[in-house]
């Protein structure tokens, strides 16, 4: 049985490298892809992943399991160094009224898987950063309500409010974007 | 378009995504980032040991100065007095008189100006300091000789007061001397 991410950071405190290898080899993964989706860049990706092991290493004793998991703590490093390093990006973008399209499933048809992965990719990306986040998390990375809660920190209850509303924009933009390839 | 139908398209973006990951080159970057941590702490944790030491034998000589001069070899004995001297009862010994020179000082002489110096390092390279105490004590004159401060020879066996800083494992970490001066 593998050992716990919270066993491991014991560990690798103790100055155990093999402790450390694993919980990075186990985490790198998620963190990087948290990122990338967030922001689609593979260089702040990589940054970000990197400074938070980073961090790790040298504040690791700061995590305190009463407030949620050691992922949801990582989660929460990397959204605060992906919001320093972006900060001049990160505005909240006006956010659409959502009308409905029917029939738009259809239209999806048209376009061929890596397209429309493409598309979803992007769509996602110009999610307003709130929205992003929760969408990001709990869609993409299939962190648990908990887990989004305690690194995003807030409530379960706006975790849930987000998703719903971002998948909504979603919903809205990849119908946009599907009709205006469908019709170029 | 429904909210399935993003959910779908939402997954199948993360199963494309599922593999991506940080390149080799930051797994190698951070381990040795870890070994050089861990040499660093042992080092440091050696340096502070040793700076620690010398700290303690450095006050260790110099409360040994003050203490009296070595008794001569063949010390001559001496008769109890023939005067019979009458018992009595001695006057309560105030702690004042009887504790050890090292002890917080709770008295302040009053309407004295109370001037210290800057804090003098005891250690070097002196360790991280989140919590520790600070003591009064009376030291020799010539302990300020120690930390490079000027003293006339005349006055090196007069008492001074100095504040030594303690960390929180105990060890002296800094002193600074404290003068009066009337108002």
């Amino acid at each position: 049985m593998s050992e716990s991410d919270e066993t491991l950071l014991e560990r690798m405190l103790d100055g155990d490298e093999a402790a450390f290898t694993a919980l990075y080899r186990r985490r790198q993964g998620t963190i990087y892809r948290f990122v990338l989706h967030m922001t689609r860049s593979v260089s702040l990706a990589e940054d970000v992943t990197q400074e938070v092991f980073m961090i790790l290493m040298e504040s690791g004793r700061r995590f305190d399991p009463s407030r949620g998991t050691l992922l949801s703590f990582l989660y929460g490093i990397a959204r605060n160094r992906m919001l320093r390093r972006i900060e001049n990006d990160w505005r909240m973008e006006p956010v659409d009224a959502i009308d409905e399209c029917a029939g738009a499933e259809d239209l999806l048809d048209h376009l061929t898987r890596q397209e429309t992965i493409e598309q979803v990719r992007r769509a996602v990306v110009s999610l307003p950063p709130m929205y992003r986040e929760a969408v990001v998390l709990c869609d993409l990375e299939h962190a648990s309500y908990e887990e989004a809660a305690a690194a995003l920190e807030c409530p379960v209850g706006t975790v849930r409010s987000r998703l719903n509303r971002g998948r909504a924009m979603l919903a809205q933009k990849l119908t946009r974007n599907v009709l205006r390839t469908a019709y170029e | 378009m429904s909210d399935e139908s993003v959910q779908d398209l939402l997954r199948a973006l993360a199963e494309a995504d599922a593999s991506a990951e940080a390149p080799l080159e930051i797994e190698v970057r951070l381990r040795n980032q870890f070994r050089s941590r861990k040499r660093q702490q042992v080092w440091r944790l050696a340096a502070m040991w040793a700076a620690s030491a010398a700290a303690v034998i450095a006050l260790f000589v110099v409360f040994a100065g003050r203490k009296p001069a070595v008794a001569p070899a063949n010390p001559v004995v001496m008769s109890p007095p023939a005067v019979k001297v009458p018992q009595v009862a001695a006057p309560p010994i105030s702690q004042t008189a009887i504790a050890p020179s090292r002890r917080p000082i709770a008295v302040r002489p009053r309407q004295r100006q109370e001037i210290v110096t800057d804090f003098f390092p005891l250690m070097d390279p002196a360790p991280p300091f989140e919590r520790g105490q600070l003591l009064r004590v009376e030291l020799p004159a010539s302990a300020m000789q120690m930390v490079g401060l000027p003293v006339h020879e005349e006055r090196l066996a007069d008492r001074v007061q100095a504040d030594v800083l303690l960390g929180e494992e105990g060890l002296p970490r800094a002193i600074r001397f404290v003068k009066y001066e009337s108002k």
